[in-house]
């Protein structure tokens, strides 16, 4: 199901947050800035507690920078996650931010990577045990 | 015309082949159609009544100076070349003056005229003899024993400081520093160079009357300063996203490689984020820059802040950017080929930094 507003904002929405199963998926749309990107990781911590989700997929493949900052709330979301029990794949970063990345030294510590949403899925399922199909399709309930 | 024309001689093309141009002079002042007609024609009896005293390989000229003095006085019997003195085009100043334009508001007659007598009347002399009494650079130049490049050139720096005189005029505002005539006349002139000796960018941002009268200014340069210099002012977050998204656009412009995009979008939000988080408020200035065969983009950041105290620590502490306690400046730097940073504590700073085309990378420079 998407996500409703992101808290606090009454923009349109930027990033949409679906609930697979014990995951969420979270689809960026545009470039965010510093503040959209602190509240989408203020909403996702939130929504891992209160959905107990087991992984969170982020894809940033429409970001346009993964900039210092960028990489941070990535890293404090997975670490915070963790803590939660929850487990972060981030996919779709393009070649040109990755090289980006590099350069900069960046590194996204509590955070996995994979190259696309399926593999990210793959991913997830492997890092939670949760390997089964169904917890794709949102029909298998949890224990 | 046709009455007129049947009172030609065998010469008559000579005329005909005039009304072209003619029209084309006329039509670039005019707006309104049935005028141009109407001054098409009268500027074409003139140039007839003077054929027998001219040489045929001189008539294009007379016409063409003919015809810009039938729209100066008609713009003068119109009382509203006047008022238009500090519109008039800059640049070309033969071809794109347009004394009979358009129409203008009384108030703003009185603004022009206030404007005028700042000048030094010398100036204001040879600016009201080219544009309301329509005297070309030639006849300028040679009343005043000059060559009519040095008119032109003296016309528009007058005119870049009759745009300032108005504007300040009409803001009724007093420019609080020394400088402040200066860095606007570089700024009204579009002078490049000058803008640059005086530092006109961070003048703009600590000095409020500037920053006022330079909007009215830059929107008169800004179609012809956009294809190669972006300016994107910063205050908040999103305009983060703007300053970077901007320097990606015109690093594409200019040839870059999405990779290579991508690392000047990335250094922009660095350097743009500590504007943001640490100062009052800034720009970024994006431009073209080609020196000795290669080519590049330049970013400048400007800032008007505390300054950076630590610079060298914050040089220094790159790796400890991702835990929140650098400046994003290290990692600016790593993206760049050049860098540099200037700061005055309690001031502001100044991130000025390089990308050269890689094809082009100028001899002796490492990749690292
Ligand atoms: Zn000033």
């Amino acid at each position: 199901m998407p996500s409703p507003e992101l808290p606090g904002t009454s923009e349109p929405l930027r990033v949409s947050i679906l609930t697979q199963g014990q995951f969420l998926i979270v689809s960026i749309h545009t470039a965010l800035d510093d503040t959209q990107m602190t509240r989408l990781q203020e909403d996702l911590i939130e929504q891992v507690g209160r959905q107990r989700s087991r992984g969170i997929i982020v894809d940033v493949s429409t970001l346009d920078v993964l900039d210092s900052f960028a990489t941070r709330t990535l890293t404090q979301l997975a670490h915070v996650a963790r803590l939660r029990g929850a487990e972060t794949v981030v996919v779709g970063i393009s070649p040109e931010v990755a090289i980006a990345m590099v350069q900069l030294s960046l590194q996204m510590s509590f955070v996995h990577t994979a190259l696309d949403l399926e593999e990210g899925l793959q991913r997830l399922g492997e890092l939670t045990g949760a390997l089964d199909e169904a917890a794709f399709l949102g029909t298998r309930s949890r224990g | 015309m046709d009455g007129a024309r049947s009172e030609l001689g065998p010469d008559d093309q000579v005329i005909v082949d005039l009304v072209p141009m003619v029209r084309k002079v006329v039509g670039s002042r005019i707006r309104d159609p049935h005028l141009v007609d109407d001054l098409v024609q009268e500027t074409l009896v003139r140039v007839m009544a003077a054929h027998s005293r001219v040489e045929g390989d001189t008539m294009a000229p007379y016409a063409a100076v003919t015809a810009r003095n039938v729209v100066a006085s008609y713009a003068r019997r119109n009382d509203r070349a006047r008022a238009r003195a500090h519109l008039l085009a800059h640049g070309d100043i033969d071809s794109s003056e347009r004394p009979g334009d358009s129409l203008l508001r009384q108030e703003d007659r009185s603004i022009v005229a206030a404007a005028l007598a700042r000048l030094p009347a010398a100036e204001r002399d040879i600016l009201v003899a080219h544009e309301v009494n329509g005297d070309d650079t030639r006849t300028l130049a040679a009343t005043r024993d000059t060559t009519p490049g040095a008119v032109a050139a003296q016309l528009a720096r007058i005119r870049a400081k009759m745009r300032v005189e108005y504007l300040l005029v009409k803001e009724n505002l007093e420019p609080p520093t020394d400088r402040c005539r200066a860095v606007l006349r570089a700024l009204s002139a579009g002078d490049r160079r000058r803008q640059r000796e005086l530092d006109t960018g961070a003048h703009l941002l600590e000095c409020d009357c500037c920053a006022l009268v330079s909007a009215g200014l830059l929107d008169r340069w800004s179609a012809s300063s956009s294809d190669d210099e972006m300016r994107v002012p910063v205050a908040r977050d999103a305009d983060v996203v703007t300053a970077r998204q901007t320097g990606r656009q015109v690093a594409a412009r200019l040839g870059f490689s999405p990779t290579d995009s991508t690392l000047i979008a990335t250094a922009i939000s660095e350097i743009a984020r500590n504007i943001v988080k640490f100062a009052e408020r800034g720009e970024i200035v994006i431009s073209h820059v080609s020196t000795g065969g290669s080519d590049g983009i330049s970013i400048v950041a400007r800032d008007v802040g505390p300054g950076i105290p630590a610079l060298e620590q914050a040089m220094r502490d790159g790796y400890s950017t991702y835990r929140g306690l650098g400046l994003g400046l290290p990692g600016a730097r790593r993206l760049m080929d050049e860098f540099d940073v200037v700061t005055e504590v309690g001031k502001g700073t100044t991130v000025s930094m390089t990308k050269w085309h890689s094809a082009r990378r100028r001899p002796g420079d490492n990749e690292n």
